[in-house]
């Protein structure tokens, strides 16, 4: 069991009233498996994917990545898991824009504290998988936005992480593009990554063998992407 | 770990400092001019000290002089030293006769006068009326001739010694040995000249001549009270000399028991105490307003550190969640603004110590700055900017990651 979230929620104070972002939410995540997570807008997705990313702290729950209790981490700790446990997928890429394709790669080997000819080595690697060996000394701004997903999933998967977390990653994309990307997350799957994927794109949950359903911060729907998705079957409901 | 924080953190301040160019220049020049600014000041402090010593040093180093007053004396003892008695040549003659710690006593009386050689003439040329003992007591020193003799004082002879500027001017290329000059229209024998001396305050040692006590007397008048030059055999005597003096001068001049001196025994040192009493002073302020400007240049630092803050709140958000902790934003900022203000304070250092000689050979003012200045001078600004860019970094550093990564 590599994720394991059990009675999460996290509360906001907005101007005196508390939003209540998530309202405790409960689930695991086996090693290898592909969920998308799925939502309206303010269903609490993202508030989910912050929590499960580490860049956020729960208001009560608990939750254990990879055997590692988050919520007793420190903030060092926590930057620590970060970067050895997750590779984040942005929707707007959050590339460095005056850096290289490789330079940006490199980064989360820099904070992981490793040798520069080691560090460009395994970030030519990353973007060999991602078919981008072509443009190491591009800057974002030179590359298109496909060719930027890819820059930055190569980001992500340079530190061998055991967990790929994205974010409404071809959100940005045309829909040509968006399919060379879910492509790439599906030989990613193939390969045995464990990929939690946030979208409000009812179509690209479906094609994810595992979809959970979030609705005012509560789960309302947890089983097969195309069921949770395209609601075709009826859903189990999250106990 | 620690180390790739320094490196790490050095490589990306250098990258944002080159990134913004024109803005890395004006900041840095904010701090330049804080610490040239600083350090031109010191420099001068520094001259006019070092050139007060030199001055003081013309006094002669172990003189005494003894006067009517107190030297740099305020308002009130000057009143009251006016209705004292004159210092005369009885009194002369006593401390010469019992003085046992003094190796000379000379006397000095001073009048002003025009002197002219030939059509030239110098106005206000100090006239110094003394004995043969002066050469010995002051720092002055023969250049040619001879200096006075007892026989030129006892039979009120015309002779003149020539201090350095009065023999040039008068006699640029013809020997002033044997030549009379006119002294406010009394013609005068030049028997000697003497070599530099240098200023006091704004009195000029060179712009003056030397002639008899006696023979100023008759021509000038009897005039003011005499100030005796007293030379002590020896440094380490100097406390006692002074005791001794006191006791022979209140004899002398029969000062009743129950009252105070009427009388000073003024020792250049004490010129010391009151020069540092009146710069002192002045010299805080204007080290005060040096800082000003500097802590104006950190201020700028500071200001731009949290425009470059703002500017990269998403950068600091991405590099958060790929896993930089605190600690090295922190240190990504600092030395940032740490570079800033280390080659400002570098720049300035340099433009500071030009300055303060460019200001030293346009002005009378003396320049004189001391390694170890320049040196305190760059590392507070470095200080500087470490300071004021504490503040900027620790607000980077406390970003939520989650907020700047969502910043537009």
């Amino acid at each position: 069991m590599l994720i394991s979230l059990q009675g999460i929620t996290r509360h906001f104070v907005v101007g005196g009233e508390t939003v209540k972002a998530l309202q405790g939410v409960s689930f695991t995540v086996e090693k290898g498996e592909w969920v998308a997570i799925i939502g309206q807008s303010g269903s609490g997705k993202s508030t989910l994917m912050n929590v499960l990313g580490c860049l956020d702290t729960p208001t009560a729950g608990s939750y254990s990545l990879n055997g590692h209790d988050v919520q007793r981490l420190d903030d060092d700790a926590l930057a620590t898991i970060r970067n050895r446990e997750i590779g984040f997928i942005f929707q707007t890429f959050q590339l460095l824009p005056r850096e290289t394709a490789l330079s940006n790669v490199e980064l989360p080997l820099v904070y992981r504290g490793l040798r520069p000819r080691e560090r460009r080595e395994r970030a030519r690697r990353a973007l060999d998988q991602v078919q981008l060996s072509n443009r190491t000394h591009h800057r974002p701004n030179e590359l298109s936005g496909g060719q930027r997903q890819r820059v930055a999933i190569a980001r992500a998967l340079v530190t061998e992480p055991s967990l790929l977390l994205a974010d409404e990653p071809t959100g940005n994309l045309d829909s040509a593009t968006g399919e060379e990307i879910i492509r790439l997350f599906e030989q990613l799957h193939q390969a045995g990554h464990t990929i939690c994927l946030v979208t409000h794109e009812p179509k690209l949950a479906a094609r994810c063998p595992r979809a959970i359903r979030l609705s005012d911060g509560l789960i309302v729907a947890d089983g097969p992407g195309r069921e949770v998705a395209l609601g075709e079957a009826p859903a189990r409901v999250a106990s | 770990m620690i180390r790739v924080d320094y490196f790490e953190g050095a490589r990306i301040a250098l990258r944002s400092l080159g990134a913004n160019r024109l803005r890395t220049l004006l900041t840095t020049g904010g701090i330049a001019v804080g610490v040239a600014t600083l350090l031109a000041i010191v420099g001068i402090i520094q001259g006019l000290n070092a050139s007060f010593d030199r001055q003081l040093a013309t006094m002669g180093t172990n003189s005494l002089y003894v006067a009517k007053r107190k030297f740099g004396a305020g308002q009130d003892e000057w009143q009251e030293a006016r209705t004292r008695k004159d210092v005369t040549t009885e009194q002369l003659q006593a401390v010469r006769a019992e003085c046992t710690y003094c190796s000379a006593v000379a006397p000095n009386l001073w009048f002003q006068g025009d002197v002219s050689f030939l059509g030239s003439t110098i106005t206000a040329v100090q006239l110094i009326g003394t004995t043969e003992e002066y050469i010995d007591v002051s720092s002055y020193r023969m250049a040619k001739g001879r200096f006075l003799t007892y026989a030129d004082d006892a039979d009120q002879k015309s002779v003149v010694v020539l201090a350095a500027d009065i023999a040039e001017s008068l006699f640029p290329s013809s020997d002033p040995i044997g030549a009379t000059v006119r002294i406010d229209e009394h013609p005068f024998r030049v028997v000697g000249t003497l070599e530099k001396r240098g200023k006091f305050m704004d009195a000029n040692w060179d712009k003056a001549v030397v002639i008899p006590l006696r023979t100023l007397r008759q021509y000038w008048g009897a005039g003011k009270s005499l100030v005796l030059i007293v030379g002590v055999d020896s440094a380490a005597n100097m406390d006692r000399a002074v005791d001794q003096l006191t006791g022979i001068m209140r004899r002398a001049r029969k000062t009743p028991a129950d009252r105070p001196d009427d009388f000073a025994i003024n020792r250049p040192d004490q010129l010391l105490d009151l020069y540092n009493k009146l710069t002192s002073g002045l010299y805080k302020v204007i080290v005060g307003i040096g800082l000003i400007t500097l802590i104006v240049g950190g201020i700028g630092i500071m200001n731009i550190m949290l425009v470059s803050v703002r500017e990269r709140t998403r950068e600091i958000g991405i590099r958060r969640a790929l896993g930089a902790r605190r600690r090295t934003i922190i240190l990504q900022f600092l030395m940032e603004a740490a570079a800033v203000s280390g080659v400002g304070g570098a720049i300035g250092t340099a433009t500071g110590l030009s300055a303060a000689k460019i200001i030293s050979m346009i002005t009378p003012l003396a320049a004189d700055v001391q390694v170890l200045t320049a040196v305190y001078g760059v590392l507070f600004a470095a200080a500087v900017g470490l300071i004021f860019g504490i503040w900027p970094a620790a607000r980077a550093a406390n970003l939520d990651p989650v907020e700047a990564l969502r910043y537009e």
